[in-house]
């Protein structure tokens, strides 16, 4: 069970289960879409070439977890893991692009409008952010 | 173990048994029944036991694993009211039909809220999944559901596609409107919104803005990837056959227009904006088949109805707790 502690080194983030699928346009850009066991998927263009590494980090899933904890004003006591669902969380649609525009801010990159409103758990947030600073880092 | 609210109090002594549902009239074409609940009126715990009796295993289990014993009970309610919201529209008299639902009416021919099974579409929106002998019985009932902590509502129509959003007036964004806005609203809304004046307009505005557009996704019934917020935009546009009256509010009419033709985003939607009990907005969304009846540019209907299932039901329409905004007759 993923969870998060006051220190990095105490944190471990169980690999997501999923399916990952790399196709090949004709035009050069691969298309990524990863999708879990509940149906929800975020698919994101990349550069080709691109080395995907899915599971997110420690720090990141830490500075999620904060993140999403004050948008939605989780007491303390109320564990926030890479499997919890945003809407159980009590996270409506508007709670989610706030949280995301929270993220982009954090972690200086931006997120499609269609991603931002697809994403229903922390471990989501967590993997696209992970995905997208490898993209930035490689550009 | 479904976690009671600590300020609840449990009544043991007695068995408590929910006396029957009253029935409801079904919607009329181009109109919209809104059932809502306010999770704080909700203070028996041993009512909130029987509630978890009429949910199917799937729903106990899913509500089970919400966190936090408010989301929980939001999460009860949430499923209690579209089944009851359902059924009480379905009562049918005498033994017409009766050899056909047999197994689920109750003895006075209602039919039973557990008996209803659900299923989602491809793109994930909940419906109802009618048993076989179902179809030319029974009116095709079409719902959707929206909840805030404070309230929890069911919108309800025959045939049409319905989205409904709703929100607390009070709510307002952690961060900057506008910034929200100029990420994920198309440009005209953008405008529209720095064309207000005062802050806090541009907060309420936005967030009605917000729940039309909620509301619009969820009546076609895509997923936000089907409709991104940035593709289409709500507009409030005046009556062509009132332009030289002097405009009241409930003559401007919401129009949705795409930005690209995209092939899903097309624009038959009618769009209702109504203010709940003076704390909530609610943006109601329907897709009728002009058609069928009345003219493009009719405005739709709605009833409203605050209920605490099986112990109170109050009707709202037509009195100051439901302030039509716009769209509405």
């Amino acid at each position: 069970m993923a969870s998060v502690a006051g220190t990095a080194s105490a944190v471990s983030v169980r690999p997501p289960r999923r399916l990952l699928q790399v196709s090949n346009g004709i035009s050069g850009l691969k298309s990524v879409s990863f999708t879990n066991q509940r149906k929800s998927s975020v698919s994101i263009r990349s550069a080709p070439r691109l080395r995907v590494s899915c599971a997110a980090k420690p720090e990141t899933m830490e500075k999620v977890c904060f993140i999403v904890r004050k948008q939605l004003a989780i007491a303390d006591d109320t564990p926030v893991t890479g499997e919890s669902i945003f809407s159980q969380l009590g996270a409506d649609s508007l709670d989610t692009v706030e949280i995301v525009m929270g993220l982009e801010e954090e972690f200086g990159i931006s997120v499609e409008e269609e991603s931002a409103q697809s994403i229903s758990t922390v471990q989501h947030a967590a993997d696209m952010i992970e995905l997208l600073l490898e993209k930035k880092k490689a550009a | 173990m479904l976690q009671l609210p600590s300020n609840l109090v449990a009544r043991r002594l007695v068995p408590f048994a929910l006396p029957s549902l009253p029935s409801a009239p079904l919607p009329s074409p181009r109109e919209a029944h809104l059932w809502c609940v306010k999770p704080d009126e909700l203070k028996d715990a041993s009512l909130l036991q029987e509630y978890m009796k009429i949910l199917s295993p799937c729903e106990k289990e899913n509500v089970l694993s919400v966190k936090g014993e408010v989301l929980q009970k939001c999460a009860l309610l949430s499923r209690v009211l579209v089944r009851t919201t359902l059924a009480r529209c379905l009562w049918i008299e005498g033994l017409s039909s009766g050899c056909l639902f047999h197994a689920r009416l109750d003895t006075d021919y209602r039919i039973n809220p557990r008996s209803f099974k659900f299923k989602k579409n491809r793109f994930g929106k909940p419906e109802v999944e009618w048993q076989h002998n179902d179809v030319g019985f029974l009116p095709s009932l079409q719902f959707n559901v929206s909840h805030t902590s404070s309230l929890i509502a069911c919108g309800i129509t025959v045939n049409d596609p319905i989205g409904i959003d709703v929100e607390e007036k009070q709510r307002r964004p952690n961060a900057n409107v506008l910034s929200l806005a100029s990420r994920y609203f198309s440009p005209p809304e953008v405008q529209y919104l720095k064309s207000l004046v005062d802050s806090d307009s541009q907060k309420i505005e936005f967030i009605k803005l917000w729940t039309l557009k909620e509301a619009y996704v969820k009546a076609l019934g895509r997923g936000f990837s089907g409709a991104p917020f940035r593709k289409f935009t709500i507009r409030f546009e005046t009556r062509g056959d009132l332009v030289s009256e002097k405009l009241k509010t409930g003559e401007f009419r919401i129009a949705v227009e795409p930005v690209s033709d995209h092939e899903t985003l097309t624009a038959n939607w009618h769009f209702a904006l109504a203010e709940i009990t003076g704390s909530h907005f609610a943006a109601i969304c329907m897709g009728i088949d002009e058609n069928d009846t009345g003219k493009e540019h009719d405005l739709l209907k709605l009833k409203v109805w605050k209920t605490l299932p099986y112990m109170e039901d109050e009707c709202l329409s037509d009195s100051e707790a439901v302030i039509k905004i716009s769209g509405l007759s």
